[in-house]
């Protein structure tokens, strides 16, 4: 026995070189700060209710700015998955082995409350191979093993910008009664290998070939969006029992929709003075808007997501009673009460984020992260039927609006009969406007003050509501002073209020009052001041476009900019020189600047900005150029000076 | 301590100043918080009382704090959220009990509703290996509600006694700790904070203990067993603290961290006086810590081990006969053998040796191997312990182990001269602490002896050179070459910004930051050379944007290169202004005018900041006919501006953003 060992070490001789950096293909070095070598992931699905992932991924690490990203590694879990084994090896760039990982080398780390979060289950597990001298590769294999097969592990090797890929495989070995559902993102022809069934299971295979290094670019789609993945769902799939289809949104719905049933039911005084509402308030909008700000007043966001409870809402007397939950539950009990109050509404599962991408909506599949209420309100006389979105977590956001967070995208509609895919409401420019007028009243010496009135609408009001609402009076002041774009100046006074709202169905705004003290705003030249007339309006510059553009053009939302300064000239001081009035139209919005002398001796300056957004997502890489020089344009118009001289008296 | 402590005898009679259960009747009216108009939320009462006492026959820690809370927006929820982070470590644990809490809403009829605390709203995470963290959230918060919490937290870390914090980002109306010390335990006491203290009293009382009984340690059997309870009383040293109308605590940029301006009282155990037993003295002297730090297998036995490092330091030795160079040289083999895994300790994770082969290690495996590898190389080399910027400033008064968190090496060099070293930044020049260190001062450990403070503001300052060379034609066009030199503190920030962007997007970005610029070529120069500035050379072209007709051109010829931004955009200040280091901002621009134009030269100017606390020089010249030459030149001298010098360092860049947008007039001639 012991013979034969030494003899085996003897034949084996030292290691061979694994992973040497110098075999790396030159194009593959380009712009990358690391290279995939190898992600080789394999999913075993063992039964309804259990997926194994098993990864092994391969980076060499090129230089010191890969080194955070490729050098360490953190494995999630939770109370419904664990890390079966995760081991780690590092070698130099002539391959040879540095160091094996060992198991006191893998830290685990409670994330209980990441996100925002109360408390949740979720933890990782990470290590730290990195090290001091580069190119060095990082060999990682782990295993996960989950009982949520709601969801399925993904597949996407190359999801950053500076990394490339030497190559990738998928294998997915799912029992042929429990078939795979998955849908392909850009892959490159040959990628997908034909299934091969042996005995009663099934398995798929992809592979991805060697790929370079990409860049983001600016106003560029996410680069996930742009490389080649695998996503993979279950057809039927069961959760701590509870058995689901994700055939269709229908059943996805379906599923989710049961989890919930039965968990409505409010405590009776509770559902006693919601029925008393019908009576005070028999306009259906106006009662449920009663609803809302008593949700509003009595209720917080504080999120406990524990197993099975981060798809399962908690029951609606629980929120009657603490007067808190997550998203699920405060839409759950908001539902409750909006029922006994005669307004039946459904749930609604949405990707909540100002940048998160909207549902691939030929792929049913869990793609959600948050919970939302639809409230359809039938024609009632006069008034034609309409939808309120509700958002029930917050206590401040105005009745029925659906900004930034889960506005303009799609939402799966909880119903008895199961789910529908259904689009949450989109505001166009005019919707999402600022309007702002100034007074500027300029001195001799350069130094001006300013009175600055600005009333933002829609999505233009998301951050300044937020404002508004979260910050006190000091918080406030930092906010809008670290970000003005302003040489020099001092916030003398600042108050933002609510915007009255002109009819029930308008859009919320907030009107901000701020007061400048600008010492040195105009820039003396012997007998004359130069000065910016555009205060604040100016859009922020786009870098240059180095080498052809790849990626397409993703457009921000619609938005309607309206700035007019009245600028009050120092005594013993005319205009010299005016800058000329600007109008651009193109396809991606119009911009407009001019001056107006008045009357009462002041000068008006007018810029107006609307940006457009085309219809389709986004705009193919040749208009790029195009864009850049619109944006250009408006730049050294938003840039423009006047001249104003002292006048001989 | 601010101020000597009163003594006050018998202070135990002190009423508690808040009896749980039972909120003022003055907390529920508007009128009572017409002052916090600002505020969110306000701390009406934080209540902490520690003391020594028994359980189960083992002397533990009790502290046990009362806070109540009065939420008045929206905004103030997250108050009613407390997460207490609790240690452990091998079978030494820190345990929450006798949570208790309350939620009171005031009715429309004006009667007050109690709401339990349950046991739903309470949850404990197991954080990390040392750390658990017990979380609850109060019941039905509403604007308007009176929310308040009491629990009991037992400890037996007496080298760790509670610390307590009087301040929060809420105002507090009362925030009042006791304790109460065996005299057994010493402590050094030490308050910090930019508000002064309402009440400082000490007394003394005594507590009657029940510990168990161990037959001495030792060989034979039954050592260490428990034979029976003593009970005993101990004459204890009780202080009372209390901090009146604390106001909210806001964070200012260029500062350290909030722990260095919060009001608090911190503890560090000092020594030991058991019955019938010999006096330990842990903290009372830095000649003590120093030997207990040597002896350590963590810190001084891991590196005076140093023979693992004799064949790697022995062709250095040969190669640099010249200490500084010999040192710079150890200092990059140790660079290029570990790396900085972004963990600040003063104390090693394990042997040297084992960092070295393994290439990876905290802070302290990486300057302990470095001093190691020092002294191998037959470098006169101490250790200093330093505190992060992050971690919070140091006292001079008491040797606080617990204030360090991190440790460089100090090569003395033949000449008199001293080098501060540190291997875990790779873009840095040898000689230069990375910027978390940058914190006033250090203190040395020697083999024997005292030790001494060493500052550790460096030398070499943040220094940014940018010399112009432009060209302007009739029709306004500007073009021409820069070059820049990015120094010390400034060559570090460069280069990570480089690492991170790429050649390429770092000059796109330079170039967005200024509307009409273009930049057809660039070089950059010393990238790798860290020990030299980080040079860029770009040309520059510039399309007329300038206001003006053919016979005048105004030409802003600094302003493109400067900040163009105040950095200091608040009008008022509360704690210092803490940069850390010097800095120099330097532009010279040299401009070539269109044939036939002259220029009018602007006034120079000089501008000095109090107490040599820095200037400004700006001057106009024509050291040609047909050119222009302005120079900018920026220097501040101080690495710490206190509050009271803020006003005059805004000023100063007020009036320096003001001279460098003034515009050249240009006229033609005749």
């Amino acid at each position: 026995m012991l013979l034969s060992l030494l003899s085996f070490l003897a034949l084996s001789g030292p290691p061979t070189p694994k992973y040497q950096a110098d075999a790396i293909a030159p194009a593959l070095r380009e712009n990358a700060h690391a290279v995939v070598r190898a992600y080789d992931e394999v999913v075993t699905v063992k039964s309804a209710s259990q997926v194994i992932k098993t990864v092994h991924r391969v980076v060499t690490v090129l230089d010191e700015a890969g080194s955070d990203d490729y050098g360490q590694l953190a494995v999630p879990y939770d109370a419904l998955s664990r890390i079966n084994y995760l081991r780690g090896a590092v070698y130099d760039a002539q391959g040879h082995l540095l160091h094996q990982l060992r198991a006191a080398e893998v830290h685990d780390q409670g994330l209980g409350s990441e996100g925002g979060s109360f408390m949740t289950d979720l933890r990782m597990r990470y290590v730290d191979l990195r090290q001091p001298a580069t190119p060095y590769t990082v060999e990682l294999d782990y295993e996960v093993a989950s009982e949520n097969t709601l969801f399925y592990p993904d597949w996407q090797p190359q999801h950053s910008e500076n990394v490339s890929l030497e190559g990738a495989t998928l294998q997915v070995t799912t029992p042929t009664a429990l078939p795979l559902r998955f849908e392909e993102q850009l892959l490159p022809a040959g990628a997908a290998i034909a299934p091969v069934v042996a005995g009663n299971q099934t398995t798929y295979r992809w592979q991805l070939p060697a790929s370079a290094a990409m860049e983001e670019e600016p106003l560029a789609p996410p680069l996930d969006e742009l490389l080649p993945a695998v996503h993979l769902a279950p057809a039927t799939f069961e959760v701590q029992g509870h058995a689901g289809s994700l055939a269709s949104w229908q059943s996805l719905g379906q599923w989710t929709y049961q989890l919930g049933k039965g968990r409505d039911v409010l405590p009776p005084a509770l559902t006693a003075t919601m029925a008393q509402l019908m009576i005070t308030y028999p306009d259906p909008r106006a009662r449920a808007r009663k609803v809302y700000e008593l949700l509003q007043s009595s209720t917080r966001y504080i999120s406990v997501q524990l197993g099975l409870g981060g798809w399962q809402t908690a029951p609606a007397s629980s929120v009657a009673t603490g007067g808190y939950g997550d998203c699920k539950a405060l839409s759950n009990y908001t539902c409750a009460l909006l029922k006994a109050a005669g307004l039946p509404a459904y749930m609604a599962l949405v990707g909540a984020g100002a940048d998160h991408a909207d549902v691939r909506s030929s792929f049913p599949s869990s793609q959600f992260n948050h919970a939302i209420l639809c409230l359809p309100l039938a024609a009632r006389g006069a008034t034609p039927a309409d939808t309120v979105w509700l958002e029930c977590t917050s206590q401040t956001t105005a009745f029925g609006y659906m900004g930034s967070f889960t506005g303009n995208r799609h939402a799966l509609l909880l119903t008895p009969e199961g789910g529908r895919l259904v689009a949450t409401p989109r505001y166009g420019a005019q919707a999402n406007r600022q309007q702002r007028r100034t007074d500027l009243w300029l001195a001799a010496d350069g130094s001006a003050k300013a009175t600055v009135r600005t009333h933002r609408l829609g999505l233009a009001q998301d951050r300044y509501a937020q404002l508004l609402h979260e910050a006190d009076a000091e918080e406030q002041k930092k906010y809008v002073s670290n970000r003005l774009h302003l040489s020099h100046f001092t916030v003398t006074s600042l108050r933002l209020t609510s915007a009255p709202v002109a009819t029930p169905q308008a859009l919320p705004g907030v009107l901000e009052t701020l007061g400048l003290d600008l010492p040195g705003l105009a820039t003396p030249a012997g007998r004359r001041l130069l000065l910016e007339p555009n205060l604040l309006g100016h859009l922020a510059a786009l870098p240059a476009q180095v080498g052809p553009r790849q990626a397409p053009l993703a457009l921000p939302p619609a938005s309607l900019s309206q700035d007019t300064v009245r600028l009050h000239l120092p005594a013993g001081f005319k205009v010299e020189n005016l800058p000329q009035p600007v109008e651009l139209t193109s396809p991606y919005g119009v911009y407009v600047s001019r001056y107006v002398a008045l009357p009462d001796g002041t000068l008006q300056y007018v810029r107006q900005l609307e940006l457009r957004r085309p219809k389709s997502a986004t705009l193919p890489p040749s208009i790029y150029t195009d864009y850049l020089s619109f944006r250009r344009k408006i730049g050294q118009a938003d840039n423009a000076q006047l001249v104003l001289i002292k006048t001989d008296a | 301590m601010t101020g000597l402590p009163s003594l006050v005898w018998g202070q135990g009679k002190v009423p508690p100043p808040i009896k749980f259960g039972q909120p003022d009747a003055k907390d529920f009216e508007a009128k009572s918080f017409e002052a916090d108009s600002g505020a969110t939320a306000v701390v009406l009462c934080d209540y902490g009382v520690s003391q020594f006492s028994s359980t189960a026959g083992k002397m533990t820690i009790t502290t046990e704090r009362t806070t109540r809370l009065k939420i008045l927006k929206k905004a103030g929820y997250e108050y009613a959220t407390v997460e207490v982070p609790l240690y452990h470590q091998e079978e030494r644990a820190e345990r929450l009990n006798n949570l208790h809490g309350f939620t009171y809403l005031p009715g429309a009829d004006g009667k007050i509703t109690k709401i339990k605390l349950e046991a739903g709203g309470s949850f404990e995470e197991k954080r990390s290996n040392n750390l658990t963290v017990r979380k609850f959230t109060m019941p039905n918060v509403q604007e308007g509600a009176v929310v308040e919490y009491s629990y009991v937290v037992t400890s037996t870390f007496f080298d760790n006694y509670q610390d307590w914090t009087f301040q929060h980002d809420i105002p507090t109306r009362w925030s009042e700790y006791r304790t109460s010390i065996p005299q057994v335990y010493q402590y050094k006491i030490l308050y910090q904070g930019y508000v002064p203290l309402t009440t400082n009293e000490v007394g003394t009382g005594s507590v009657n203990l029940l510990l168990a009984r161990h037959v001495s340690d030792g060989a034979g059997p039954g050592a260490g067993m428990e034979v029976g309870t003593t009970s005993l009383t101990m004459s204890t040293e009780q202080h009372r603290w209390v901090i009146r109308d604390v106001p909210a605590f806001r964070e200012e940029p260029y500062s350290t961290t909030r722990s260095d301006y919060l009001a608090r009282m911190t503890f560090e155990l000092a020594g030991i006086q058991m019955p019938n037993e010999k006096y330990q003295d842990l903290t009372d002297s830095w000649p003590k810590k120093n030997k207990v730090l040597m002896d350590s297998e963590i810190f001084g036995k891991a590196f005076l081990d140093s023979k693992f490092l004799a064949s790697a330091m022995k062709p250095l030795i040969a190669q640099y006969p010249n200490e500084a160079a010999r040192a710079a040289a150890v200092r990059e083999l140790v660079l290029k053998a570990v790396k900085y895994d972004g963990t600040n300790r003063y104390w090693a994770s394990g042997p040297l040796k084992r960092s070295y082969e393994l290439h990876r290690g905290n802070s302290a495996d990486v300057n302990l191997l470095l001093i190691a590898a020092l002294r191998e190389a037959g470098l006169a080399v101490v250790p200093v312990l330093l505190s992060t910027r992050s971690h919070g400033g140091v006292s001079e008064q008491y040797p606080l182990m617990e204030q360090f968190n991190y440790v460089v090496a100090l090569v003395a060099l033949p000449d008199n001269k001293e080098l501060l070293l540190d291997a875990t930044e790779p873009l840095l020049p040898c000689g230069l602490l990375p910027t978390r260190c940058l914190n006033k001062i250090g203190h040395t450990v020697p083999e024997t002896g005292e030790g001494r403070w060493v500052s550790l503001v460096p030398s070499q300052r943040y220094s940014h050179y940018q010399e112009v060379s432009l060209t302007l034609d009739a029709e306004g066009n500007l073009s021409g070459q820069v070059h820049e030199e990015h120094g010390g503190y400034a060559g570090l920030e460069a280069r990570e910004k480089l690492q991170e962007l790429g050649e390429k997007k770092y000059v796109s970005q330079l170039a967005a930051a200024h509307p009409g610029w273009e930049v057809p070529s660039y070089t950059f120069k010393g990238l790798t050379e860290v020990e030299q500035s980080l040079g860029l050379n770009y040309e520059l072209r510039q399309a007329a944007s300038t206001a003006g007709t053919a016979q005048e051109l105004y030409v802003a010829l600094l302003e493109p290169f400067g900040e163009r931004q105040n950095p200091f955009r608040h009008a008022e200040r509360n704690y210092p202004v803490d940069i850390g280091m010097f800095q120099q901002e330097v532009i010279r621009v040299t401009l070539k005018l269109p044939p036939g134009y002259t220029a009018e030269l602007p006034k120079p100017a000089t501008l000095a900041l109090p107490s040599n606390g820095g200037r400004y020089m700006f001057a106009a010249t024509s050291p040609t006919p047909g050119t222009v030459q302005l120079l900018s030149r920026l220097n501040l001298d101080k690495p710490v501006y206190t509050a009271n010098e803020y006003a005059a360092l805004r000023e100063l860049y007020r009036q320096m953003l003001a001279k460098q947008a003034e515009a050249l007039v240009i006229k033609k001639s005749g």
